[in-house]
This record gives structure tokens, sequence and C-alpha cells, in this order.
């Protein structure tokens, strides 16, 4: 006898929660006999820093029948259209690149970076080959108001609140997908013999039995990583980063500009994040305790922030570096910060909780009887991706030339690099980063990706080995993309509104649905 | 550059408008607005079909009198061939400004810098005893159709909305002289939506009266034919533009 999964139990609500009850409830909607319950702590707030997307989180919303009007207005939200990484090379006022959400002209067509070095090398390779550094240096949209939802000129992401999106999704939850939403504090666990999950216990509402349960806790990975004992992989030794203390900042006026991409700046032990939704900014230090102490973390917060901190309280922030050794254990899959954490360098934490959602909801087992076998897939695709994720971050690091700390010159030491990434790096010391070098179906960043940072950050390509036979037809080929580019750049900026404009707009008029 | 003021009996004595040139003043455009109170006479000759404005991204109404912007395949050597001319062109130079003294009232305003304000012949606004003209009456009636039309056009363009009724329409036009056109930004009914509708949703929108419209737009693409066969002809003659 085959026992059916029909109760999927989430515990915890926030951005992890409410996405993977959303995707699970959407995709079930017809079917009455899958059911989807979320129960949320009445007293344990949820983290609310989280406000930095990729452009999955376009589809995930289409996903869930989210209207785009509805979620921005809702949430506070802008448009994110890649990040510029600022003083992570040598720390001068210049230093700065973009890790851009678009391909660079002609990727597929012709190999740029050797053709960039030799010939365009005065222009940052992010500018010479993708338009939308320019959109962002000059705080333009990546649309029109005439474009319809989730449509695009340039590709986008966006910036969200994430105290408004947690209530959001929460709503639209609850009333369009039949979400059963129970408040109550989650007391224990009972057990079945096999070690699986019957049901958990509640302070006052009694217990909640389910066939799956997604654990949603945050940080305390309450049925994970406490009552399941899975352990957690430390990982500090290679991301050194340990604290956040952030802040929400007003904007000088009702029309200050909306930055419309996610900045990063390099600091002494660590980099600020600041992210630009309509009302207020979210801004905040990672930093290594191990590097600097809290007193000259906050100091250089206020530094950064300006008169616009004023007497604002901070807010710290510890965070273990790593993630749990498995994610789904029995009939338990955690999602969001109870799978893991790494420094938000590339904005990988959501991301993380909507390829989560999706496998849950794409490969949910039929019966407990395959549910193992889901959960060994589970398990393999996402321990690669975590390594993926921290082969990444740990590439911003060990190509700065920074030695104003030790924080940076212990970065760059071989002990703290994965294998994985040397391999690569030796690699790419002779050709570029290619397609073929990412060729898992579970890979996150693509080889464009690492070209972005490492040409950004000045890693000299080694021409010695390169092949000459047909360099003259491939550096016409890349002059002719690069040309390209410059148009489409002109192209650009003269049609496309402000940020901000666009924003204002959306919240007046909305954003047609064709 | 307009000079827009309210009408007024004194100012405005021997003011006349000059009808010809009202229409000669849109032998340039190549799109109106339009309300559903005409629709039966756009048909006659126009496609109706639907248009974003740019600044907003909101929907409305347009009639077609040509496939490019500046192209006006209905006026040709300074006359308008055409059966019907829509409200928003015979309105002019008139318009409803919002009262300086009374709050939601309107009142007639007139842009005195119009190329079709004469002094001489032409239709006059006021008699010798000051009293209103039967052409301004005329143009009030058609002010007052065209501020009622414009809330009802919009109700209309949101049930065909909220129904998904709208769809994007691409023209892709090849013409006899070898050239190609094509045209975008215009959306027309969504016929295959239409026929699944609900019974419910079908009598609601009878009830409403919005079956006429919906029919009448989709008959009237036809016309985009006659535009077609109409650029083709004036290519042939270039002279008559």
């Amino acid at each position: 006898m085959n026992t059916p999964i029909k109760s999927i139990v989430i515990v915890g609500g926030g951005t992890a929660g409410w996405i993977t009850a959303g995707r699970i409830a959407a995709k079930y909607n017809a079917n009455s006999n899958i059911s989807v319950t979320l129960i949320e702590s009445p007293t344990i707030n949820i983290i609310g820093v989280g406000e930095g997307t990729w452009p999955t989180m376009r589809n995930t919303l289409i996903k869930m029948g989210i209207s785009e009007t509805d979620f921005m207005r809702a949430c506070d939200a802008t448009f994110k259209q890649g990040a510029k990484f600022a003083k992570w090379v040598d720390g001068t006022p210049n230093d700065f690149y973009y890790h851009p959400l678009m391909l660079p002209q002609g990727f597929n067509k012709v190999d740029l970076p050797p053709h960039w070095q030799a010939n365009f090398s005065h222009h940052s390779f992010s500018d010479a080959v993708c338009f939308q550094e320019q959109i962002c240096e000059k705080g333009l949209a990546p649309k029109l108001i005439t474009t319809p939802e989730y449509a695009s000129i340039a590709n986008y992401a966006y910036h969200l609140d994430a105290v408004k999106f947690a209530e959001f999704l929460k709503n639209h939850c609850v009333k369009n997908l039949a979400v059963r939403h129970v408040l109550a504090d989650v007391t224990g666990v009972i057990s079945k013999e096999n070690g699986d999950i019957a049901a958990v216990t509640t302070q006052n509402l009694g217990d909640i039995s389910g066939d799956l349960f997604v654990d949603c806790t945050g940080f305390s990975s309450l049925l994970l990583g406490k009552h399941l004992q899975v352990p957690f992989l430390d990982k500090s030794d290679i991301l050194f980063i340990d604290t956040a203390v952030a802040v929400q900042l007003p904007y000088e006026r009702d029309d200050s500009p909306i930055a419309s991409h996610t900045i990063s700046t390099a600091q002494e032990a660590g980099w600020i994040w600041d992210i630009g939704l309509t009302r207020r900014r979210g801004i905040g230090y990672v930093y290594s305790s191990r590097h600097t102490n809290h007193e000259q973390a906050e100091d250089t917060l206020r530094k950064y922030a300006g008169p616009a901190i004023g007497k604002l309280e901070v807010r710290k922030i510890p965070i273990s570096s790593g993630h749990r050794k498995l994610f789904w254990k029995n009939n338990c899959v955690a999602v969001g910060l109870s799978a893991g954490f790494l420094e938000p360098l590339e904005a990988s934490a959501i991301v993380l909780v909507e390829l989560s959602a999706e496998m849950i909801a794409e490969q949910l087992p039929a019966c407990r009887e395959v549910m193992d076998i889901t959960a060994k897939r589970f398990n393999e695709t996402f321990l690669y991706r975590w390594d993926r994720i921290i082969d990444f971050l740990k590439l911003h690091y060990i190509l700065s030339k920074r030695s104003d700390n030790t924080f940076w010159t212990d970065n760059r030491d071989p002990e703290t690099i994965p294998e994985s990434l040397q391999e690569l790096m030796q690699l790419w010391r002779f050709r570029s980063p290619k397609n073929c070098d990412f060729s898992s179906n579970n890979e996150v960043f693509p080889a464009a990706s690492y070209q972005y940072v490492l040409y950004g950050m000045g890693f000299k390509l080694d021409t010695a080995y390169l092949d000459y036979s047909r360099f003259a037809a491939d550096a016409a080929l890349a002059t002719e993309q690069i040309n390209l580019n410059a148009s489409a750049i002109k192209n650009a900026l003269s049609k496309l509104p402000t940020n901000r404009e666009l924003i204002e707009k959306i919240h007046e008029y909305g954003l047609a649905k064709i | 550059m307009s000079t827009l003021v309210a009408l007024n009996s004194r100012a405005h004595q021997t003011v006349a408008i000059n009808p010809r040139q009202v229409e000669a003043q849109a032998g340039q455009l190549h799109m109106v607005p339009v309300v559903l109170s005409e629709f039966l006479k756009l048909s006659l000759q126009y496609p109706i079909v639907v248009t974003k404005n740019q600044d907003t991204g909101r929907f409305t109404c347009v009639t077609l009198f040509g496939l490019e912007k500046g192209e006006n395949l209905f006026f040709s050597g300074g006359t308008w061939d055409a059966l019907y001319l829509p409200l928003q062109i015979r309105r002019q130079p008139f318009f409803l400004g919002k009262s300086d003294t009374e709050n939601e009232k309107f009142v007639i305003c007139i842009d005195t810098s119009h190329a079709s304000i004469e002094q001489q012949n032409g239709e006059r606004l006021f008699d010798i005893n000051g009293s209103e003209t039967d052409y301004l009456t005329g143009i009030k009636n058609i002010l007052a159709e065209l501020f009622e039309g414009e809330n009802l056009t919009q109700l209309f363009i949101n049930e065909l909305l909220s129904l998904n009724l709208l769809q994007r329409l691409r023209l892709q036009i090849a013409l006899e002289d070898g050239n190609a056109v094509q045209v975008e930004g215009l959306y027309s009914i969504n016929e295959p939506n239409l026929d699944k509708l609900t019974s419910e949703q079908l009598f609601t929108l009878q009830k409403k009266s919005y079956l006429h419209p919906i029919y009448t737009m989709i008959t009237s693409i036809g016309h985009i034919y006659g535009l077609v066969d109409k650029k083709n002809r004036r290519a042939e003659k270039p002279n008559q533009k």
C-alpha cells in the first residue's frame, strides 16, 4: 500500500515560507487532494532583510498568478538590473565594475575577452560589451510604461521590501491559493518510528500533522537542524563574513533618483550593500569580526550613510556562513535560511528559495515510498548549487588587490580557496570562461557572469597560448559586436525613462497585462 | 502655439470659424481618439483599434487614417474625401476646461491661435445680439458627446481587458512598390477568447450594450485593406499628396 503525499505543512512565514507555499499551492490549485498549510509564529519575527532578487522572480510571481503592478505597489519594489561593485580591486575612487543581468553582445558568436583586452581595454569590459551598465549609471529603468507586465527592454529583477513582500504573498496565498494559514508557535515534533515527522505540536492549536514538512524557520532550523540533527557545514574558512549591521535610510527628497542596481562597496573588512526601494534605501555592512570590531564596523556604516542616518539605530545580525550537510531528510526539507546562508554578495538567498520551491512543486513525490529518491536528488542538486555559489562569491575576493587589512590578504590565501575554483582559475589563465566550463543542469552562474567579474576586476588573459588561426576574422566580429553595443547604448539612453519616473507612473497608472 | 481661453460672448463676439480649415488641421493625423457613440459611423470607412497612450500606458480607442505617422490617406489636395469625420476633429478649436469659479463645472474654451479662426467669413459663434448660433450649439453637442463618451469608452475598454478580449495586432504589409510597412502598438478584439466566453459573460456584455461595438470593431479591421489600397494608389500618383 502506497502512502500518497497529500498534505504539505510549511513551518515559518517570511519569503521562504510564502514562496514555497505559493508555488506548491498554485501548481496544485485545481487538485483537491493536495493541501498546503503554513504555520507561522505570532511571536517570532521574520528576519526581514533580504531585498535583492534575480530575474527568476518574475517567473515565480507569474507562476503564483500575481500581477506585477499589484506586487510593485504593495512591496515598494523597484527594478534591479545588476550589481555595481565599487572599490573591490584597489579601493581607489574610480574603482568599480558591473555585473549586469544581460549577456555580452554577441556572446554566442565570438569569444570577446581576448579582443576586448587587445583593442578595447581602455573601456571597462562590462561597458564595452553590455548596454546595461550605462542604463544603470544614468539611473534609467529597464522598460517603458507601455511595456506589458513582466516584459522587458533590458533584463531585470527587483529590489523589494522584505516585510511587505511576506505580507503581500501571505494575503495572495490565503485569498487566492487556498493556503491554510495557522498562527501558532511550534513547541515540538511528534515522530514516527522511521524518523519521519508525523506532526508538529503547537502552543495552543493542537497537533498539526502532515505528509511533507518544509522547514522555513530561518536560522534556527527547527525541524531539519534541531530536530533531525542534520549538521551544519561551516564555510567560514572560505567566506569570512560573520556579522551584518543594517539600517534603513530615508531619501533626501521624495523625487530623489532610485538606483537601478544593487551597489556593493568594499570596505576594510567586508562590504556594504545599498539597495534602493521607492521610499527608502536599505544598507548594511557585512564584515568579518576576526578582522575588525563592532564599533569600527558601525562607524564604517555610519560614515557610508552620511547625515541621512541621523540618530537611527542599526541592527546587528550574526551570520553563520555555510549550509546544512543535507537539505531533505526523511519527510522534511529545508528552504531558506534553515538550509544555510552565505553573504548576500550576489543576492543568491532568494533565488535558492525559488529554486527549492520549484523543485518541490514540480517533483513532489507521489507517495512516501519514492520520497527518499526525490530527497537524494534534491540534496545532490542543491549541494552542487551551494558549492558553485561559494566558488563564485570567493572569485570576487581572490581577484582583489587590496591590502589595507588582512581581511583582503587572508582571502587570497590558497588554503581558503576551493579546489574547484582554483582549477578553473588555472584554465582561465590561458582562455576565457566558456559555457562548457558549466555543464551541469544545476548551474547557478553562467560563464558570462564569471567573465564580468574576471575582466571587471582586471584579470589579465595570458595571450601566449591563444588560437591565432582565426584571430583577424574574430577580431573583426568582436569589433562589430562592440560597435553594436555602442548603438544599443545610444538607443536605450534616448528612450528609457528614469527609474524613479517609471516607478511613479506604475503606481499611478499600472502596467497593462498585454 | 496655443492660446487657451474660456469662451465668452463679449470677447469673442466677432469670432468665426472656417470649417474647411478645421478639417484641414487634421490632414496630417494618422490616428485620432474616438468614442463608442461614433463607432457605427466610423466603421463605414475606418479601422477602429485600441492603442496605448505613450505617457500613461493606458488604453484608448482610436481610428486609423493611415499606416504611418503623419500619413492621412483620406486627405489630399486640401480636402477630406470621407463620409464621416470623428468628433475629435470636428470639435476643434474648442475644448472643455475646468471652471475657475465653480468646482465640478466645465466651461467651453477656445484656442484663439488656431488656424481655423477668422474675423470675416466662416461660421459665427454669436449673433448680433450675443446669442449662441446654431454652429456653437452644434459644437457644444459635440463636446458633450465627447465628454460623456470618453468615460463610457474607458469603461468599455476596462470590460474588454477584464475578459481578456484584447490582443496585440501586428501588421506586416507588403506594398505594391516593393516597400514594406510594419505597424506595431495596436490592439484589436481577441476573437478566440470572445468565442470562449461563458453565457453569463456574454449576457453581461449584451446588457451593457457592448456586443455591438465589439463586433463593429471586428468588422472594421477589414478597412485596413482599404488603407493599404489607398496607400498603393497614392504611391502610383505621388503628385496628389
